[in-house]
């Protein structure tokens, strides 16, 4: 098991290798939104930052529920991660854009982005779906909400997380993709049992 | 006597909050069993993730997965049952019980298909069947609410005189397209024949049947096979655990069919590795029994 601490250098994310299981520490921005996606990269195509500077950071496919406390002050309960290829049309321009190191959520990126995170020196993490439980203990404080006027999971959430994991490499920074290597044995696996006539 | 609203109130916003806290044993005891088989390292550290996930929202209270999804649920009335007070509304106010006690609060995942706006509750939900068991006395409830992660892959056609090989061809086409996706390992139900809302309804009822041994083998040899063959398929497939890499792909494959016309339709329902179930009965007497 490998510790990473944000932020992360091109030559940290670079070293991570397909299948090695990761735990996180450090500041990490999330939204599992849609409209948050969009409202991003409109700001990068405009030239103007984001509300938080994601350089050599982290951002990911994770729902969150987070709400202002009686005090005044944020807390955010439970966080669990979602299908990332909905995503699949922004992430290229996120992930170079924003100078990110590290993006995740769960069922990976298509093929453009696995080719932005080769370019940037990103890597993609796997995060248990159905996780809640044992992600949420990683949870140590809310360090910034943006765009509160969406629904909880769908702000741009930065949070710090002491060991947020485990979580698997499942992309590489290298081009290289779990999910592309998979599907490929996969469709030749199944070919070769049809052709074997183990399956009619 | 006659079963209450309140009763159907009670039991449905009891079994939601149950399904999202903890799995199914037996899908616990399948989660378990694999882990011994699985001959992938990062398959086998998975499932042991996936186990202490699961063990730690059982212990704290807490949710198995955030997307709480779309509550569904399965409601079969016994014909010697009497009512006191409507059903369907009784299902609708158990949905909003759970949905304003539930500690941790819920996040809003029921969707507008059209405007994509968000809410708790929305037009028909939540989604309930009705059948009927004859002579019973009692009302059997399966709650099983339905997230984006399977139900976003899940698949149905209509064939014209298919083979068998035909429609194990689609079922296999189907678990790939969903491959890493859909937080393997799944749960495969299909139901083939009838009319196309019969097989989605036959699909579900077989996504639901138990894992293992409980679930038995399926008493038709015919589908027992076809079971088996389809298991194994997919298993070869290599997605595993979270879909990045093993052998335990799915748990089970259960298959239902009805006689139908020369077109056969074929739904392939999914359900996740928590394979969120729970069901109990309110027996004519009052009495709750919490099956699983």
């Amino acid at each position: 098991m490998k510790h990473l601490t944000l932020p992360l250098t091109r030559a940290d994310v670079e070293g991570l290798e397909l299948g090695e299981m990761v735990v996180l520490s450090g500041c990490v921005t999330m939204s599992i939104g849609l409209p948050t996606h969009r409202r991003m990269v409109e700001l990068l195509d405009a030239g103007k930052p984001l509300p938080v500077d994601l350089r050599d950071g982290a951002f990911m496919h994770l729902s969150c529920y987070n709400r202002e406390r009686p005090d005044g002050g944020q807390e955010a309960l439970y966080l669990n991660p979602t299908t990332s290829t909905r995503y699949n049309a922004y992430m290229p321009r996120l992930v170079e854009g924003a100078g990110l190191r590290l993006v995740g959520g769960k069922g990976g990126l298509d093929e453009a982005s696995v080719q932005a995170l080769q370019r940037q020196g990103c890597a993609y993490l796997s995060f248990l779906g159905g996780g809640c439980a044992l992600l949420s203990q990683a949870i140590r404080r809310v360090v910034s909400v943006h765009w509160p006027e969406e629904i909880a999971q769908f702000r741009l959430l930065t949070l710090e997380v002491q060991e947020l994991g485990p979580a698997t490499v499942a992309i590489d920074a290298h081009g290289n993709s779990l999910y592309e290597q998979l599907r490929a044995r996969a469709m030749a696996r199944l070919r070769q049992e049809r052709a074997a006539q183990v399956l009619p | 006597m006659a079963i209450t609203s309140e009763q159907i109130t009670q039991l449905t916003a009891d079994l939601y909050e149950w399904s999202l806290k903890k799995i199914p044993d037996d899908t616990h005891a399948a989660l378990a069993a694999a882990v011994p088989r699985e001959t992938n390292d990062t398959g086998r550290k998975t499932l042991t993730i996936m186990l202490k996930s699961a063990d730690a929202a059982h212990e704290t209270g807490g949710l198995v997965c955030s997307d709480v999804g779309i509550p569904t649920y399965s409601v079969k009335i016994g014909t010697r049952v009497q009512f006191e007070g409507p059903v369907r509304q009784a299902i609708v106010d158990g949905f909003a019980r759970m949905v304003a006690r539930s500690d941790p609060p819920l996040l809003k995942m029921v969707t507008h298909p059209l405007t994509h706006v968000r809410g708790h509750a929305g037009k028909d939900m939540p989604i309930v069947i009705f059948d009927v068991i004859d002579d019973a006395d009692y009302v059997d409830i399966i709650c099983a609410p339905k997230a984006m992660g399977t139900g976003r892959w899940e698949a149905s056609t209509n064939f014209v005189y298919p083979t068998a090989q035909d429609i194990e061809a689609y079922v296999l086409d189907t678990v790939l397209n969903a491959g890493s996706q859909a937080c393997p390992p799944i749960v495969v139900g299909v139901g083939i024949g009838g009319t196309l809302d019969y097989a989605a309804r036959l699909a579900k009822d077989a996504v639901l049947r138990p894992v293992g041994e409980k679930g038995g083998v399926n008493p038709d040899p015919m589908l027992a096979d076809m079971e088996e063959r389809l298991l194994r398929a997919i298993n070869t497939m290599g997605f595993g655990p979270m879909g990045t890499g093993g052998d335990t792909t799915a748990m089970a494959v259960h298959v239902d069919y009805a006689a139908s016309h020369g077109f056969v339709p074929v739904v392939v329902s999914l359900n996740c590795w928590i394979n969120r179930r729970t069901r109990a009965r309110i027996h004519h007497d009052g009495r709750v029994e919490r099956i699983e």
